[in-house]
């Protein structure tokens, strides 16, 4: 999809705006395997909120990595808004942080690399699962909403790997990754 | 344990109350106060009967679709949530059909077991397979039950490749089902409603049961029993 068609499908296609300027698509024609992807997507990503507030809780890091993490978490929790937005638009329910009971193991936030380790298995898992529904979504305004979600979910990542002491960009290529796959990363944190 | 004892021998000089309860309460209500009548079904059935005029002291149902359409008629008094409940696949000890997964139900031959979609568990049945994009897996049902003991006993008796229960149901069984969790993300929000019965002549002693049930020890009773805590915010 070249800018033009992205910003076509952004207005015509049936995108709208919530929060504070987020990206969600009108749900008129959803599929079950959009919706699936939302309600996985919209879970994971209040766990990544509630990683970013405990990351924040424990004052962990400082400088730029502490502003880009409270970043972090705003962002996970418009994504969380826009994809439950989607969900109820739709007429499914859309899940809410006390539907969970979020585990952490014993020592993820002893330190800085265990905190964004596990903070990047939860992006990774997110990112591969938007990589997935922006494939094979037959709506242009979710395939918008899902690249947007991608890209936001790349810097993330990148932060989170500059925390870990590694190199800011990784994999040329990030995998795309199916919701059972996807579900089986992130499966131990979800409660 | 009988949570509830003390409250059944306060009453011992009175006639048991008349619960219907939702056919998942079973086990956990026989042990919390074994004094009391019990009547154990499918919520919407018991709601049916309710209607009729079956002479009910409390009802505790699986949904709160089924108290609110009996408060809204005014045949129960304002419903309170008491306890929540998750949902589960089961397959048979043999596991026939080499369900590891929920997501193994799509790519197996299966027979599918389930409950009817006016039941509580089977509603919510319908809606985990929706959130997980299974609902292509519905061609696999072999047989729709009345309750979710039936699911739970033909699953037990290997009538079936897997079955969706309530967790809770799956512990009494434990030595003929294996359990396949069901993501956290997909589960529906099963809550559990109690209401005394409007025509009930023992108000007193129900509003009393349905008190103590919510109390520490009628809690803890059935967090042993698997069930979930009171929910933390809306119910």
């Amino acid at each position: 999809m070249n800018r033009r068609r992205f910003l076509s499908a952004a207005a015509s296609g049936g995108a709208v705006l919530v929060g504070s300027g987020t990206l969600a698509p009108a749900v008129a024609a959803a599929t079950e395997d959009e919706l699936a992807y939302a309600n996985f997507g919209a879970a994971t990503e209040l766990l990544l909120q509630n990683f970013y507030g405990r990351v924040g809780e424990e004052k962990l890091f400082s400088g730029q990595l502490a502003k880009a993490f409270a970043r972090g978490r705003f962002a996970a929790g418009e994504h969380a808004a826009a994809l439950a937005a989607l969900l109820t638009g739709a007429g499914q329910t859309a899940p809410l942080e006390e539907d969970f009971d979020f585990a952490w193991p014993e020592g993820t936030f002893a330190n800085k690399r265990s905190a964004a380790t596990a903070g990047s298995t939860i992006a990774e898992a997110l990112l591969g699962t938007y990589l997935t529904a922006a494939a094979t979504s037959p709506t242009d305004s979710f395939r918008v909403l899902h690249a947007s979600l991608v890209a936001s979910l790349g810097e993330q990542l990148s932060t989170l790997s500059l925390a870990r002491s590694r190199p800011a960009i990784g994999n040329s290529f990030p995998a795309a990754l199916d919701l059972e796959a996807a579900n089986a990363a992130v499966e131990s944190f979800l409660g | 344990m009988t949570a509830l004892a003390g409250t059944a021998s306060a009453r011992s000089q009175q006639d048991p109350l008349t619960i219907y309860a939702a056919a998942s309460l079973t086990e956990v209500f026989r042990v919390l106060d074994p004094a009391q009548r019990y009547s154990f079904g499918a919520s919407n059935a018991l709601e049916t009967q309710i209607r009729q005029g079956a002479p009910a002291d409390i009802y505790a149902s699986a949904a709160p679709l089924n108290t609110q359409n009996l408060f809204g008629a005014g045949l129960v008094e304002k419903p309170v949530t008491f306890t929540a409940n998750r949902l589960a696949l089961i397959v048979p000890k043999s596991n026939p059909a080499g369900i590891r997964s929920v997501y193994d139900l799509r790519s197996k031959p299966v027979k599918l077991v389930i409950a009817g979609p006016a039941v509580p568990v089977g509603g919510y049945t319908r809606t985990v397979l929706r959130k997980l994009g299974l609902s292509s897996v519905l061609s696999k049902v072999v047989s729709q039950e009345s309750d979710v003991k039936a699911v739970t006993g033909k699953i037990a008796l290997g009538q079936g490749d897997a079955g969706f229960v309530y967790i809770t149901d799956a512990r009494p069984v434990s030595d003929q089902v294996t359990v396949v969790r069901i993501p956290a993300w997909a589960q529906p929000r099963v809550r559990y409603e109690i209401a005394v019965v409007s025509r009930s002549s023992n108000k007193t002693a129900a509003q009393q049961w349905i008190r103590t049930l919510l109390a520490a020890e009628g809690q803890a009773t059935l967090r042993n029993a698997g069930f979930l805590p009171l929910p933390k915010s809306k119910s």
